[in-house]
């Protein structure tokens, strides 16, 4: 009786530990988790800084934080005057000089670092007062020197021009250009020209002007007291005097008339970066703010997003892709589609960005993708709070934003409100398909054609040009023309000098050639043997079998392909005598082969010659050598099209050779590594039987 | 005077500000070889589910590079219980977020989610272990989005390619010569079967360590744990090879040419112990010391004083069989690389002469105890580093007593260290250059 009920029990277990968890189905959510949104303490101090603070002390450690809340500053043809300004700042004070400021700060551990109108220090907490006592000496008593001018000058024009051929760095220069204009604090930018003009005198004037109280919040986090940090800030922040910056009002940037795509060429450019961009006026205190951010969600806020599932899950164009809308209460704000895409998929790019912003603004989302929206909502406000920061820059958005006091008690219940139509209401409010400026930087010579050939919603989208500053400028013209009197015969005569001269190609009575490929796991090993007695051999193995073999010798030649034999005909004779000299370009001196002009094989300017109906070679401009065959050949109607790429030229024998052979023939490519090249030896005429 | 109440508060304080700085954990195996380890911490409603995975670059076959970070992308496109495409939107739609990322030594994946989702956590990990669906679709896309990651992290960056570059020279035999987002080539010729293989191979729970941090219940988590990744067979255990590189004798002198840049570098790149050599925490103090901050020695003499650099950089990259120490800086204006590089030397001899001050000294364990401190600021970063610790150090006490180890560094050992790991003839001298330095 006993054992029965044991065996029971154990039943009962058995088929509990079963019923726990079924993997088939999502684990169900626990009960919500309790939020607790504390408030930081603060205080302000007589010339108008306020001060909040959050305790915290799970680490002993601090931040220290100062943001001045200014307008927007139009720099002008000084434009880089705040960059200097933010770089002299934080090099000790009048009475501490440089080298002793930036010691004590590192051997604290500790970090000092300012904006033009900004500062951030952080430290263990031990070090607390000394570390806000510096950073206040080095904020309101800078100590501005010509010496560190003209080093940060100096280095400013440098750091400009690491970026000169920066894809990404020219991108968002020219798109925020375009979008406000060059004259708008938004849209300015800066050059060595506008640097130049800046003096010591421009910096100082800038931080007079600018770095001043009233519009300043200082932020202080982590394992401090309020009563002992209000006791400090009062002592080293009340020297601060108070001042308001100036004022300016600005003409408001408009959107682009009519849906258009901005070209901006960048030739060393591998990936194109596309933006689709409109102005929005928006701030967080809009009614339909939470709105208009659940719209952007949708469309692009994530690896949830639309633009990332159709762009990178479902076309892998790109590694990402995603949209933003930003927030300004001064000026308006910018809406932005991006993607990095490799050049060849830059115009379907373009098609399915505007294809997602045409669907979030004629549809409403659906059900779930605003539910999935929600929730991600809702998390990122719960896993925010891990994070003392968080109350801080709530409490601050707050006061700057001017938003209700209870905003942030209420978020959650507001984001769960949102309908499907307040969602599509914001988009269409906030988003345009008609007044789309997409702006597209890549490589002109790879995607302009197809770019010009975008259509949307049945009309043609114009293709505008401009310059890397943003510049309207002409559609780029990649024909080179070639120096005057230069002919055909001028670039061969170099590319021979190229490789060895005449002399020592004349004196080589065969050659022969190994090289190795791979394809999909699999060795492909290519042997090649020629002489001046118009044999040529050439046998291309996979695995050790033979797959292609071709044999000339004088007059007759024959060719195996997968173990067929078959006699090369008349015409095909011809043509393999051609290609079997050693050199063929030196049979070529004397005929009436045609310079063709100049075109870019990778990111190099290269002659182009017309060696015959179905070959064309390029050689490179500066160094002669030869860097490209192309072969078209007609069969069955079709035209075979594969390309020769020749580069890493290594001397044997006292002549050039490539050393990397890469073969393109439609989808498939292979690059041969040549192993060895021997030059008058170890050729034979059995070697052609 | 009322002082010594006050001060008898104060003292408390500093108590309970250390003891919040010790990273309580528990560890255990489950009986498929599972490694757990938990962390509680519930004040604030956040919970961290992580699984890192003995397998990296490092573990691959020559002739199928970049396998280990490609899996990191093709085990998120689903599993039996999760259709394709689902496993971000089941992440997000739960407010949680996810990422995972590779190293040459081990690949990492978790998740992020408001406490009352650590079951949802356990789940995804569970079945991304259990039973993943590796097919032709999946393959594919992912195929071409790691074309495109290489793209942009590499080939269209200014200096993207620095690493590869270095590492190709520094490492002979190891595989450390390649980078972790492989060859192309390689990834493309790749069959089913071979990430099928992959997978049986290095997918195993005897492979892998699961950290749950965070707002969680000790025993509830456990019973959770056993629920989800109980089922899971013990896979076969991993023979590894052991690679011995020969030392380096002579200067190796290489240069690259990127198109993406204006301003030539030069990068000197010495080859350092496995990371849980003492020496290899020495040299992570060399690199502070020599380019970390404004008053340290390189930026203050190069960038500072004689203004020839546009910036120096050092670090310190450490990792399971060998590391990399690299140093190297940006010229200025007409300054040659070679001048820089008299200049480094010349703080380098010094460092091999004599000891550093004792003023630098202090200096530099104020900077490691600040490190230290910042170091756990996060649930998310606690069980990254009981993971590491774990898998990579053997001890997962390092995440309490890795600072004991520098505090223990004395100023000679420094100078020892120096002259061990430091010399010219050790070291691979890099010229990053641009394409074409004439134009424009």
């Amino acid at each position: 009786m006993k054992k029965y009920y044991i065996t029971l029990v154990f039943g009962i277990i058995a088929l509990n530990l079963q019923a726990q968890i079924d993997r088939t189905q999502i684990p169900k959510p626990g009960p919500a988790p309790q939020i607790n949104l504390q408030e930081p303490q603060h205080f302000e101090l007589k010339n108008g800084l306020k001060v909040l603070v959050v305790e915290n002390h799970k680490l002993p450690r601090v931040s220290i934080q100062l943001l001045i809340d200014n307008p927007p500053i139009l720099e002008g043809d000084k434009a880089g005057v705040s960059s200097l300004e933010a770089s002299l700042l934080g090099n000790g004070s009048k009475t501490i000089p440089k080298d002793d400021f930036n010691e004590e700060v590192d051997f604290l551990g500790a970090r000092i670092r300012f904006g033009s109108q900004s500062a951030f220090a952080s430290s263990l907490s031990k070090y607390f007062p000394r570390i806000l006592e510096l950073m206040a000496d080095a904020a309101i008593n800078p100590n501005f020197t010509e010496v560190e001018f003209d080093k940060e000058k100096q280095k400013l024009l440098t750091a400009l021009k690491a970026q000169e051929k920066d894809v990404s760095a020219i991108a968002s220069r020219v798109q925020r250009a375009l979008a406000y204009g060059a004259s708008h604090p938004y849209g300015e930018f800066t050059t060595e020209e506008t640097i130049n003009n800046v003096s010591l005198l421009d910096v100082v004037q800038f931080y007079e002007d600018y770095f001043v109280p009233a519009n300043a919040y200082l932020v202080i986090i982590g394992d401090v007291e309020f009563d002992s940090v209000q006791k400090l800030v009062e002592e080293h922040f009340t020297p601060w005097v108070k001042a308001v910056p100036p004022s300016f009002q600005f003409s408001r940037p408009s959107n682009a008339q009519y849906t258009q795509i901005n070209f901006v060429d960048v030739p060393n450019a591998v990936q194109s970066e596309v933006s689709v961009e409109s102005l929005v006026d928006l701030t967080m205190k809009n009614e339909d703010y939470l709105h208009v951010l659940m719209a952007n969600r949708i469309l692009g806020g994530g690896a949830q997003g639309r633009l990332f599932l159709n762009l990178r899950e479902d076309k892998a164009y790109t590694y990402h892709s995603y949209s933003s809308i930003g927030n300004d209460k001064y000026a308006p704000a910018t809406f932005k589609a991006t993607a990095q895409v490799r050049n060849m998929v830059t115009d379907s790019t373009v098609v399915e960005i505007l294809k997602e912003l045409d669907k979030i603004i004629k549809e409403p989302v659906t059900d779930d993708e605003l539910k999935d929206a929600k929730a991600k909502y809702v998390g990122n406000f719960v896993l925010a709070l891990e994070k003392p920061e968080t109350i801080a820059r709530y409490a601050l958005n707050i006061e700057t934003e001017d938003l209700p006091k209870d905003y942030y008690k209420t978020y959650l219940e507001r984001i769960n409100a949102i309908s499907k139509e307040d969602v599509q209401k914001a988009a269409q409010k906030y988003m345009t398909i008609d007044k789309a400026r997409v702006v597209v930087t890549g490589k002109g010579s790879e995607v302009i054609e197809n770019l010009e050939k975008i259509t949307f919603n049945n009309k043609r989208v114009p293709v505008k040009y401009y310059d890397k500053y943003a510049k309207g400028s002409e559609k780029p013209n990649y024909e080179v023309s070639v120096p005057e009197g230069l002919t055909a015969q001028n670039v061969l005569e170099k590319y021979i000098e190229a490789i060895g001269g005449t002399d020592k190609l004349m004196g080589v009575e065969s050659y022969s050639l190994r090289a190795e490929a791979e394809m999909q796991g699999m060795k492909l090993n290519l042997e090649v043997k020629k002489t001046s007695k118009n044999q040529f051999m050439q046998d291309l193995k996979v695995m050790g079998n033979s797959m292609s073999k071709q044999v000339v010798d004088g007059n007759k030649g024959y060719m195996v392909m997968q173990g067929q034999r078959k006699d090369l005909g008349e015409e095909e004779l011809k043509k393999a005598k051609e290609e079997s000299a050693p050199f063929p370009e030196l049979n070529l001196l004397n005929t009436d082969v045609v310079l063709e002009g100049i075109e870019v094989i990778d990111g190099k300017k290269a002659y182009k010659i017309k060696i015959s109906n179905e070959k064309t070679s390029f050689y490179d401009i500066e160094t002669g050598l030869k860097v490209q065959d192309a072969v078209s050949i007609e069969t069955q109607g079709q035209q075979m099209n594969t390309i020769f790429n020749y580069s890493d030229y290594q001397e044997v024998s006292g002549i050039k050779f490539p050393f990397l052979l890469k073969q393109t023939m439609g989808p498939q490519k292979f690059e041969f590594i040549v192993k060895e090249i021997k030059v008058n030896e170890g050729v034979s005429d059995v070697d052609f039987e | 005077m009322n002082l010594k109440p006050l001060y008898a508060i104060l003292t408390f304080l500093t108590m309970a500000a250390m003891n919040a700085q010790e990273v309580p954990y528990e560890e255990y195996d489950l009986d498929n070889g599972l490694h757990v380890i938990l962390h509680q911490d519930n004040r604030a409603p956040v919970v961290t589910t992580s699984v890192m995975y003995h397998v990296g670059a490092k573990d691959e076959n020559p002739e199928k590079t970049g396998f280990a970070h490609f899996f990191e992308h093709l085990l998120f496109e689903g599993t039996k219980n999760i259709e394709r495409g689902e496993w971000f939107k089941i992440v997000s739609s739960n407010g949680g977020q996810n990422n995972a990322n590779t190293t040459q030594d081990r690949t990492y994946y978790y998740e992020v989610f408001p406490s009352n989702n650590l079951e949802l956590g356990l789940w995804l990990e569970s079945e991304r272990l259990m039973h993943p669906i590796i097919n032709k679709i999946g393959v594919d896309t992912q195929s071409e989005v790691v074309q495109e990651e290489r793209r942009m992290r590499y080939d269209n960056a200014p200096y993207g390619r620095w690493r590869e570059q270095m590492f190709i020279s520094l490492f002979k035999k190891h595989p450390y010569r390649w980078q972790t987002i492989g060859s192309l080539e390689h990834l493309a010729s790749a069959s089913l079967d071979d990430f099928k293989n992959f997978n049986t191979k290095y997918y195993i729970p005897n492979n892998a360590v699961l950290v749950v941090a965070g707002d969680i219940d000790i025993d509830k988590t456990k019973k959770m744990i056993e629920d989800y990744f109980g089922p899971i067979p013990k896979g076969e255990d991993i023979q590894r090879s052991t690679f011995i590189e020969d030392p380096i004798t002579s200067t190796i002198k290489t240069k690259y040419h990127d198109s993406n840049i204006q301003i030539p570098a030069i990068f000197m790149g010495y080859r350092t112990p496995a990371q849980t050599e003492r020496d290899a925490y020495v040299l992570d103090m060399i690199s502070t010391y020599l380019s970390d901050g404004k008053s340290s020695k390189l930026y203050k003499k190069l960038v500072d004083e004689k203004k020839k650099a546009l910036q120096v950089f050092a670090f310190n990259g450490s990792q399971e069989d060998y590391g990399a120490y690299v140093v190297g800086a940006l010229p200025v204006g007409e300054t040659s690389l070679d001048d820089i590089k008299t200049e480094i030397d010349a703080e380098i001899v010094k460092l091999q002469s004599e000891p550093i001050t004792e003023k630098d000294y202090q200096k530099l364990q104020n900077k490691f105890e600040n490190l230290f401190v910042n170091s756990n600021s996060s649930v998310s970063g606690i069980a990254n580093s009981l993971a590491r610790y774990y898998m990579l150090y053997d001890d997962t006490s390092l995440i309490n007593n890795e600072i004991d180890i520098y505090r223990t560094i004395t100023r000679e050992e420094i100078t020892v260290v120096a002259n061990k790991y430091l010399k010219p003839s050790q070291r691979v001298e890099l010229e990053y250059l641009p394409q074409e330095a004439t134009e424009n």
